[in-house]
């Protein structure tokens, strides 16, 4: 009866064995990895929208506020998106014949809403309010990123748990003084290493509280 | 809180909300990444004072049986999701009833009529005009002979005017009311007594003691709201004598158990006592003399009122009149105003009258404007038939019902929350019903149906100002006319002669029917909130069962479930038995709307009963409701008397110090009566879903907050309590040990968390939880809900989906908003700022919420009282909802 | 003593007998008679976890105040079976009871199996099951962790670590069969089968020592599991403050009655197998005699829990313990207590008697009403202290549904399909352990001779 198994059986036992090891463990990096990139977090992705908005032009060229546009996001939890109406306030003076703002005009004269896509989004059971991180010195880039220097919108942080309890934990290096809030540009927190604990204290902040679960979620 | 005067915003513009519920309207993914797209769709043009996501409140009114019940809408993004009691109402300051909570559901429910139906097949509103038009032209030439208008009872000014306009038109035409359950012989007694009909209106505040003559003024029915507010600011000494428990009879110091017949005798000697005169009563059983006269004793110290139910006869109500007079409770505990509902033409027989004509052949034309004939009488009236032999007949109502199903016409009406009309609340005072949203069915508003008739061409809201010339945006604003009850009349006695009928007979068994607690005449049949609302005291959803005493059960061998066949003459009534601890022993209680089906009057003598051998499956939601030898509900001799709560509360480990605020509740079980206006109000707010009857029998119900009730010793004569149970926000909760992925966890400010996104499962919590009140959702619940349901969700609140756990947060998203609102301002919160959906919705603020570490806040004043106590504290969990211990007399 | 391995017979005829089995198995007809009923139940433990995946939880009988029925006592109960091998192959061979040798390497392939059986239970009875690695603490972008203080977590914990333990375990232990397998194996599928699975094994000394040290140490892990794991599983009821759970006897009760239906079980596969497989000469009837005395022994101790349980409740006299256990002695559910009570400790009472215990047919029927006992035990200590807690108001009665029963009877499948598996293709007896038996008993008979 012939050796099935030659004398070099066991190295290739062994061998297969490491390989078997090397791709569980290789497995378990890429799924780390995975679950951080822009695929999942969509970080990065511009989405078709039915204009090609330039927050690049508005924003960092003509200099508008964030609140011209998103005017309730003080006093609300949502920021909310410019009626048609309010694109029109300068587009029946300039680019009034523009094909680009065709859409606008569309919605306007036949009373049909603009169909934008979202693209800063939480799920539907996580409660966020703009009004109260604005009123606490939070800035809109520190979520949105530099809209200022995007030709077409794409989300700018992976709007992850994680991201958002980073901030929670240690909110005081991402506070601004309140007037500075919707300012992209702005990086005056490193004139004094103690401004961000006194903002805290002025706020009445307290970071233990701000990671309980019921801050976000009902 | 802010209200406005209705800007009804159109359906569609929900757009930004609809956005925000996110994973409901997902676009296809577009393969670039995981995350599918989702639209968002902003204003085209802003509608002015509407900030997206922030709550709008208008102050307006739901109807409910003729009157005005007022409320507060909470409208986001121009969508109704709730309501609330209007805290400026002089009637009502803010309470709330069960059906005020569930008529949000009225609005929103898919099961709605939508289209015009004729004979049975869907239409359209332009073949109703023409065929109505060709109908007028005739009606024109008759001057309105056979043409017959049939409505509910009616308060409304403006339905009033039109009806007079047609009349004008048409000088023969006639027009009839129906009201299932009605006071007519109130009505009767004050014209009888007091020269002309009056409307009575007890205010049970001004009284010391009231003595009840089987009247339930703090049960279901269009007062309650008001007369409960009324009678838990005072709480008068009570008296009551009833053949069945009621909400009233419960909070009673002294309750009389006996059948109906011996009511009069009760009344007469009570008479007899009070110095009215009259025929001797018949001779009193001890236990009867004895509750005589310490009633007679306590109305003697004065501030007395004396009541009897509605269902009673004329001649009745006018002995117990003459008695209140010679109380001198007129002008004080009882006040009389001329009639709010306007009087049916041919007096209380109205509708017969009208069955008459019709089997007569003398109607050629019927217009039934939302009422339910068909269904909602007595069945001798034979309606049906009588239908058949008119020419021409509209139902116009918010469903396709039986009555609808039997006229040639049908036409869908719109809710009151999305069309303008006005009526009068049950105190009288006016006011103006505005709609929170705009219609998104193509109903008309009943006033623009009845103004279709007269050629005219109007809107609601032009039909419904031109009768309001002046103060309308101020009426629109407080959510009624201010001061326009109808003047207090004080009446004088022209009629002092008593002539009693003899007792009814009560040989045999005999069968009380009462109104329905959950489905009052049967309008709210469609109402799943309402189905599946507990009945007080049988605990039962889902349809109606047949109340038999616990001596009747004895005596028979009955069980809870037994099917049990009722007999009276040729007529006969299937249903299932339930066993009713301190029910006169040969009483049986039917509900309506059944009833309907099976008597010609609420009270019937001589019934057989006899059991079918079947059993029904019953979907109670409490099976077992003797307390036994357990202290679930302790009761004390004296407010003053410590409910024996032991304060050495042990622990190993050094008390906790908790930092402001922290939140609790207290309630007091004294001043529950049951009405499950908070249980209602809590799946509003928390959009709570709906599992159904089969789900309920398997012990699988969602109610955050039920209300138990328990009978405390000897079955044919306990005490009955109820007692509303949240979750306990327990210091200790063992859930939060059990939970192994940390959803069930603490917050800072001592409130029980369920994260719901993070819970998978395992149901833990629920088997370490002594009180029971979470809820799992077994099935999908909510992800096959219609869209109008999703429309009616409260955004502030997460739709729970399959698989996790939830429960009672103290409404959570009111705390957020209150705290969010108080750092924005720079404040601490106020006591009072928040105010739970169950602490709102409650006529007799029974339940306080608030900060427990603030010895100056209505909670924890409540709570260092000495009727103060914890529910099962031997489970040493510190819950932060206690109770008032109830007090015996 | 000369019955607890035979002595007439030489070392190669024990492999032979054993080994053959595996490679040209005797009754085959008997075999597929036993596994396509298996295969069927096995069927029916997929269609009902796909009902139930497919509808939720609700498909069960479950409500409140019952939230966790049928699932979770099955689960309690297949664990506890799997309780005995452990403690046999491992406990005993740390003591060097060779007699054990007999009976270790089914004893432990049937832990196996039941902890498979009982681990599958909380991941399907999960309200949102896709979710279940939610109890391992792994770093993700929530950053949440377990909550370490519930009984779930160390559940998840636990069981993990038997199931593995007990592979390492069963799996050492049949390295060197497997090789003789693979030596006398004829045909050239079983010689790559048993050669791949026997990792080179060559019995060289080096391998011997090697062998020793791993098995030995894995042993020595495995013991103190025994005791661990299913105490741990008993805070799943202790910790609650529910009266009927909340009570310090639980965990060692626990530990007992799962010892206890676990030789329940072994004494009953013995009894087949030696009978079906004709092993008698191997699994001699001094073996059942010394698995019935620990039946005996357990079955007892946890009759002692019984007792101690009343006691407590008597003793403290708490309302609502009182409640709870009078409900168990006259409720609704008193059938499964006196049921428990009946099968668990009335017929075991035979097992005094020595013909009773060495008798194989009544060996196994009495280790049957055992399982079907502590089955009950499982049962009755989970719906009884439920169905009524604290609150009057809250009471409910629990009917398992037909799904309830359907996965119950898959389970069963899961196990028995891979129990004869395991039968049909594996060396079901030690074989070497049986040598090395029968030659220690050589050298003490040598003993015996010089003195």
């Amino acid at each position: 009866m012939p050796q099935i198994f030659t004398a070099s059986a066991d190295t290739r036992l062994r061998t297969a064995a490491l390989l078997l090891a090397i791709v569980f463990v290789g497995s378990l990096v890429f799924t780390a990895g995975f679950m951080n990139s822009t695929y999942l977090t969509s970080v990065g992705w511009v989405a078709t929208q039915p204009v090609p908005f330039s927050h690049q032009h508005h924003v960092g060229g003509l200099g508008i506020d964030c609140r011209y546009c998103h005017a309730s996001v003080e006093v609300s939890a949502q920021a909310s998106l410019p009626a048609t109406h309010v694109c029109m306030t300068c587009h029946s003076e300039i680019w009034t014949g523009a094909p680009m703002l065709a859409p606008v005009r569309a919605s306007l004269a036949d009373n049909k809403p603009l169909h934008w896509q979202r693209v800063a989004r939480l799920p539907d059971y996580v409660y966020f309010n703009h009004s109260i991180h604005i009123s606490r010195g939070i800035a809109c880039a520190e979520c949105h990123g530099r809209v200022d220097q995007m030709p077409l919108l794409a989300r700018a942080k992976p709007f992850t748990m994680e991201f958002c309890l980073d901030c929670h934990r240690d909110p005081g290096p991402h506070l601004r003084p309140r007037d500075q809030v919707t300012r992209m540009d702005w990086s005056g927190w490193h004139q004094d290493p103690q401004w961000a604990h006194k903002q805290l204290q002025a706020f009445g902040i307290q970071p233990d509280k701000l990671t309980n679960c019921y801050i976000c979620h009902r | 809180m802010e209200r406005e005067q209705a800007e009804p915003p159109s359906f569609n513009r929900r757009s930004l909300l609809q956005a925000m519920a996110a994973s409901l309207a997902l676009a296809a993914a577009n393969g670039r990444r995981a995350e599918a797209d989702e639209r968002a769709l902003p204003y085209v043009n802003a509608p002015e004072y509407v900030v997206p996501g922030k709550p709008k409140w208008y102050a307006t009114s739901v109807r409910f049986a003729g009157y005005l019940q007022p409320v507060l809408g909470k409208s986001i993004a121009g969508r109704p999701v709730k309501l609330e009691g209007n805290d400026q109402h002089p009637a009502t300051g803010g309470a709330t009833d069960l059906f005020m909570q569930a008529a949000l559901l009225g609005l929103y429910d898919p099961e709605r009529s939508q289209v015009p139906l004729h004979l049975g097949q869907p239409a359209t509103w332009e073949a109703f005009d023409t065929d109505v038009f060709r109908r007028t032209a005739e009606i024109d030439r008759a001057q309105g002979g056979g043409f017959r208008l049939l409505t509910g009872a009616v308060s409304s000014p403006t339905l009033l005017r039109q009806i007079g306009d047609l009349r004008k038109r048409w000088p023969k035409m006639r027009w009839h009311v129906t009201e299932p359950i009605k006071e007519d012989a109130r009505l009767a007694a004050t014209n009888r007594v007091l020269g002309r009909p009056l409307q009575m209106l007890p205010d049970f505040s001004a009284a010391a003691t009231v003595v009840s003559l089987d009247d339930d003024f703090l049960g279901p029915g269009p007062r309650q709201a008001m007369q409960a507010r009324a009678w838990s600011k005072r709480q008068p000494r009570l008296f009551v004598a009833e053949p069945t428990p009621s909400a009233t009879g419960t909070r009673a110091g002294d309750r009389l158990i006996v059948p109906s017949a011996r009511v009069q005798i009760l009344a007469q000697a009570i008479a007899g006592a009070a110095g009215v005169g009259g025929a001797a009563p018949a001779e009193l059983a001890a236990h009867e003399k004895k509750w005589v006269d310490d009633a007679v004793a306590a109305l003697g110290k004065g501030d007395g009122l004396v009541t009897v139910g509605a269902q009673y006869d004329e001649a009745l109500h006018a002995l117990v009149l003459l008695i209140n007079e010679r109380l001198g409770a007129f002008g004080k505990a009882l006040r009389f105003t001329d009639p709010i509902l306007a009087a049916p033409p041919d007096g209380k027989d109205s509708l017969g009258v009208l069955v008459d004509d019709m089997k007569a052949g003398r109607v050629t034309t019927l217009l039934i404007l939302e009422a339910e004939p068909v269904q909602a009488t007595p069945a001798a009236l034979d309606f049906r038939s009588a239908l058949e032999k008119v020419a021409f007949s509209v139902h116009a109502g918010l469903y396709a019902d039986a009555t609808a199903n039997a006229c040639h016409w049908h036409v869908p009406v719109q809710h009151e929350l999305e069309s303008w009309t006005d009526g009068r609340a049950p105190d009288g005072t006016a006011a103006i019903v505005q709609p929170l949203i705009r219609p998104f069915l193509n109903v008309r508003s009943p006033h623009v149906v009845l103004d279709r008739w007269r050629g005219g061409s109007a809107s609601d809201h032009d039909l419904v100002q031109a009768s309001w010339q002046t103060g309308w945006q101020e009426a629109l604003l407080a959510g009624f006319v201010a001061d326009s009850a109808p003047a207090a009349v004080t009446p004088t006695l022209i009629d002092r002669t008593i002539s009693l009928p003899d007792p009814p007979s009560s040989d045999g068994l005999v069968v009380e029917a009462r109104p329905d607690a959950t489905q009052w005449d049967g309008r709210y049949g469609h109402n799943s909130w309402l189905q599946e609302t507990p009945k007080p005291l049988i605990q039962v959803t889902w349809g109606n069962v047949v109340r038999v005493s616990p001596a009747l059960a004895r005596e028979r061998a009955l069980s809870n479930g037994d099917e049990v066949r009722l007999r009276f003459g040729n007529r006969e009534l299937l249903g299932a038995a339930w066993i009713m601890p301190g029910q006169e022993a040969h009483t049986v209680v039917i509900g309506t709307p059944d009833a309907f089906a099976f008597l010609d009057s609420w009270r019937q003598a001589g019934v057989r009963l006899e059991k079918t051998g079947k059993t029904r499956v019953i979907a109670s939601s409490q099976p077992i409701q003797d307390m036994g030898e357990f202290d679930y509900v302790r009761t004390v001799e004296s407010a003053e008397e410590a409910a024996a709560q032991h304060k050495d509360d042990v622990s190993f480990y050094p008390p906790r110090k908790w930092d402001s605020p922290s939140w609790g509740m207290s309630i007091d079980l004294d001043r529950c009566i049951g009405c499950n206006a908070c249980s209602v109000a809590c799946m509003a707010e928390n959009n709570v879903p709906v599992v159904g009857a089969e789900l309920v029998a398997q012990g699988r119900q969602m109610y955050w907050l039920r209300i138990d009730h328990y009978t405390e010793g000897e079955p044919d004569a306990p005490r009955h309590h109820f007692q509303p149970v949240p979750c306990m926000h327990c210091e200790q909760a063992p859930c939060e040990m059990g939970c192994p992925v940390n959803a069930a966890v603490h917050s800072p400010d001592g409130l029980n968390l369920q994260v719901y996104n993070r819970c998978i499962g395992t149901r833990t919590c629920s088997a370490y939880c002594p009180y029971k009140v979470r809820r799992f959702n077994w099935f999908e619940y909510t992800g096959h809900d219609p869209d109008s349901i999703r429309a009616m969700r409260n955004p502030d609140v997460t739709v729970r989906s399959r698989g996790v756990m939830e429960k009672c947060t103290y409404c959570i998203q009111r705390i957020s908003g209150a705290r969010i609102a108080a750092k924005i301002a720079g404040r601490p919160i106020r006591d009072g700022e928040v105010v739970t959906a169950c602490q709102q919705a409650c006529p007799t603020e029974a339940i306080v919420f608030g900060d427990v570490t603030d010895p100056d806040s209505a909670v924890s004043r409540r709570k260092a009282g000495p009727r103060n106590y914890s529910l099962i504290e031997d489970a040493n969990t510190r819950p932060r909802t206690t109770y008032l211990a109830r007090v015996r007399k | 003593m000369s019955d607890i391995a035979p002595s007439a017979r030489d070392f190669r005829t024990v492999t032979d007998e054993i080994v053959d089995i595996s490679l040209d198995y005797p009754d085959r007809k008997a075999w597929w008679l036993c596994f396509i009923p298996a295969l069927l139940l096995l069927m029916s433990f997929f269609i009902s976890v796909t009902m139930l995946f497919s509808y939720g939880v609700g498909v069960w009988g479950n409500n409140i105040p019952v939230g966790w029925g049928l699932a979770i006592s099955n689960y309690i109960f297949f664990l506890g079976i799997g309780h005995a091998g452990t403690l046999i192959s491992a406990l005993l061979l740390l003591l060097a009871q060779h007699w054990r040798n007999s009976l270790n390497r089914f004893a432990e392939a049937m832990t196996l199996f039941a902890v498979i059986c009982g681990g599958l239970y909380p991941l399907v009875h999960l309200g949102r099951p896709w979710l279940f690695y939610w109890m391992a603490p792994y770093p993700n972008t929530m950053t949440v962790w377990p909550q370490f203080k519930s009984p779930l977590t160390w559940d998840f914990f636990a069981v993990l670590t038997y199931l593995i333990v007990s592979i390492l375990f069963w799996y050492i232990g049949i390295v060197p069969d497997l090789a003789s397998a693979r030596d006398r194996a004829t045909r050239r599928r079983y010689q790559v089968f048993f050669g791949l699975f026997a990792l080179g094994w060559r019995g060289s000394a080096r391998h011997w020592a090697r062998w020793r040290q791993s098995y030995r140490l894995t042993a020595a892990i495995a013991v103190p599991l025994v005791v661990s794991v299913h105490s741990e599983i008993s805070m799943l009821f202790a910790a609650g403050p529910i009266a009927g759970w909340n009570s310090t006897v639980f965990p060692p009760y626990f530990v007992a009655g799962a010892a206890f239906s676990g030789f329940a079980v072994v004494s009953m596969i013995a009894v087949v197998l030696r009978h079906a497989l004709g092993l008698r000469n191997l699994v001699t009837s001094r073996h059942l005699d010394l698995l019935a005395k620990l039946t005996l022994l357990t079955g007892m101790m946890t009759a002692y829990g019984y007792w101690a349980e009343v006691f407590d409740t008597l003793y403290g006299s708490d309302p609502q313990e009182l409640e709870t256990l009078r409900d168990r002695l006259v409720g609704v559910y008193a059938w499964s207590y006196w049921g428990a009570v009946f099968f668990n400790f009335v017929p075991l009472q035979l097992l005094w008697w020595y013909r009773v215990r060495t008798n194989p047919v009544l060996l196994f029927l009495i280790g049957l009403s055992c399982v079907v006992g502590m089955w009950m035990e499982r049962y009755m200590l989970l719906v009884t202290t439920l169905y009524r807690d604290w609150l009057v108001s809250s009471w409910q009665r629990y009917h398992p549904s037909f799904w309830d029963w359907s996965l119950f009877a898959g389970m069963l499948g899961v196990f028995f399909t891979l129990f004869l598996l395991f039968v049909r293709f594996l060396p079901v007896i030690s074989a070497f352990e049986i040598k090395e038996a029968m030659f220690e008993e050589k050298e003490e008979r040598k003993e015996a001779g010089r003195a």
